[in-house]
């Protein structure tokens, strides 16, 4: 097999940026975002599955081929995208101008939570070795304080709401740039359904944030050791 | 007689610095922007009064056919020519366009545009030095589909006002890209298809494109440039899949 050219690399690693916004990163977003919402439904819900997935067999290995290193690079490709272009939404205030500036201010964004949001979770779960049934009362206690305070509420309303319209408005630049939505039409329509999921998904993490709030509840592990 | 002002920047040659100057020409109606500069060159004399070199700009058909006297006007990128002054606020803002670069005052060198035309191979062949025989039959359908986006003049505007294009880098833009629709949707043009994509799959190509859709806003040939774009990508993308498994 021939090398690739620089042509050819480049165009697959932007291809890859584009693919991977959407599986794993954007898969992993909904499902997340549906796992923390059985919190409104009850704590013990909300623990089952949180030990479910802490019990998963090479859990951090499929962390970090499924999520981290996806994650990682997306946010490098991303980098190099802002790069190449200069935003001139005040210049050409057409709403879709303001989205495309507004798609690479959320990711940006999202970016700074992730490591806030890795930082005060995945990060002192793997220091402190709290494996299995032991991470849900771990997480959850530390969850449970994050709402507490207006700084945090703030953070995580930031980083959620640009998380879900950075997810749902790239599910509308994937159909487009990769020729699946072409009419002018297929194009709005295809806007609004995208519109409409980002909207739930921003809900199903705001009503996540209000349980949090307003009923830390917290929890023994379901097994203990 | 009212007065019109028009300020202008100019710059007195390549790579020289630019700098502003306010001209003023008397109104008349249904003026266009193109009749202010000829009145200009007239009598080159600055609202200070101060005589200076005549204004100088690019323009042809007078029109909106040919595309070459695309400048910004009150800060947005459009035909001079058909830039009427009645519907401009005043004072009249001329700038040449910022992504290409300057030939003199309100002249830009716009080879880009045409080097990226060579580059996808935007033509249909002819018969060499043998007959080839006829071609096939365009359905009408396709025919009027192409005629929308011949209309193409290559004036620069969907490039000018685009936030992937910048002077320095290589993006092709949404003119070209349109043009690889056009000539791929040909039914002897067709024939050239792959070479055409592989030109648009690469730094600088289809991939490039962050759809922030201003081409479109902006193009005064009301060309659905987003349409091609999205075409392109579906083409490149099956393309990419084929040479993933035939390559």
């Amino acid at each position: 097999m021939a090398k690739p050219s620089k042509d050819e690399i480049h165009y697959l690693l932007l291809k890859l940026h584009s693919l991977t916004g959407i599986v794993p990163i954007g898969a992993f977003l909904v499902v997340h975002l549906c796992v923390n919402s059985l919190r409104t439904v009850g704590v013990w819900p909300y623990q089952l599955s949180i030990d479910a997935i802490n019990n998963l067999p090479f859990l951090l290995i499929i962390e970090i081929t499924f999520i981290y290193i996806p994650i990682l690079f997306h946010s490098v490709m991303g980098f190099y995208v802002v790069r190449l272009a200069k935003t001139n939404a005040h210049r050409y205030r057409y709403p879709r101008n303001g989205l495309y500036t507004l798609q690479r201010i959320s990711g940006a964004v999202v970016f700074v939570f992730l490591i806030y949001h890795l930082g005060t979770t995945v990060a002192p779960k793997l220091w402190e070795g709290k494996h299995y049934f032991e991470a849900a009362p771990f997480l959850i206690d530390i969850m449970n304080g994050e709402f507490q305070t207006w700084q945090g509420l703030l953070i995580y309303t930031i980083g959620i709401v640009s998380a879900t319209f950075h997810f749902s408005n790239g599910l509308w630049g994937f159909c487009v740039s990769w020729g699946i939505l072409i009419g002018e039409n297929a194009q709005r329509n295809g806007a609004i359904v995208f519109a409409m999921i980002g909207l739930a998904l921003t809900v199903l993490g705001m009503t996540t944030i209000a349980e949090f709030n307003m009923n830390p509840i917290p929890v023994e592990a379901t097994v203990a050791r | 007689m009212t007065n019109i002002t028009l300020k202008i920047k100019r710059q007195d040659k390549p790579g020289s610095s630019s700098y502003w100057q306010t001209f003023k020409v008397p109104h008349r109606p249904f003026a266009n922007i193109i009749s202010c500069l000829m009145e200009i060159q007239k009598s080159p004399t600055t609202g200070s009064g101060e005589t200076v070199s005549p204004v100088i700009w690019d323009s042809n058909c007078l029109e909106e056919v040919c595309g070459s006297c695309t400048m910004l006007i009150n800060g947005k990128v459009r035909q001079a020519c058909t830039a009427l002054v009645d519907n401009l606020e005043s004072p009249i803002t001329l700038e040449p366009m910022s992504k290409f670069p300057v030939v003199r005052d309100l002249q830009v060198d716009r080879e880009r545009m045409f080097k990226n035309l060579k580059k996808v191979k935007a033509w249909i062949d002819i018969d060499g030095s043998h007959d080839i025989g006829e071609g096939p039959i365009m359905q009408d359908q396709d025919r009027a589909k192409r005629y929308v986006m011949s209309e193409c003049m290559t004036c620069g505007c969907c490039l000018e006002a685009c936030p992937q294009f910048t002077i320095d880098n290589s993006f092709l833009g949404a003119s070209t890209f349109n043009q690889v629709r056009l000539f791929n949707l040909h039914p002897t043009g067709e024939m050239k298809k792959e070479e055409r994509l592989d030109a648009v799959m690469g730094e600088g190509g289809i991939t490039d494109c962050g759809n922030a859709q201003v081409c479109v806003e902006v193009c005064p040939k009301n060309i659905p440039l987003t349409e091609s774009i999205a075409d392109i990508g579906r083409q490149t993308t099956w393309q990419a899949i084929k040479n993933l498994f035939t390559k």
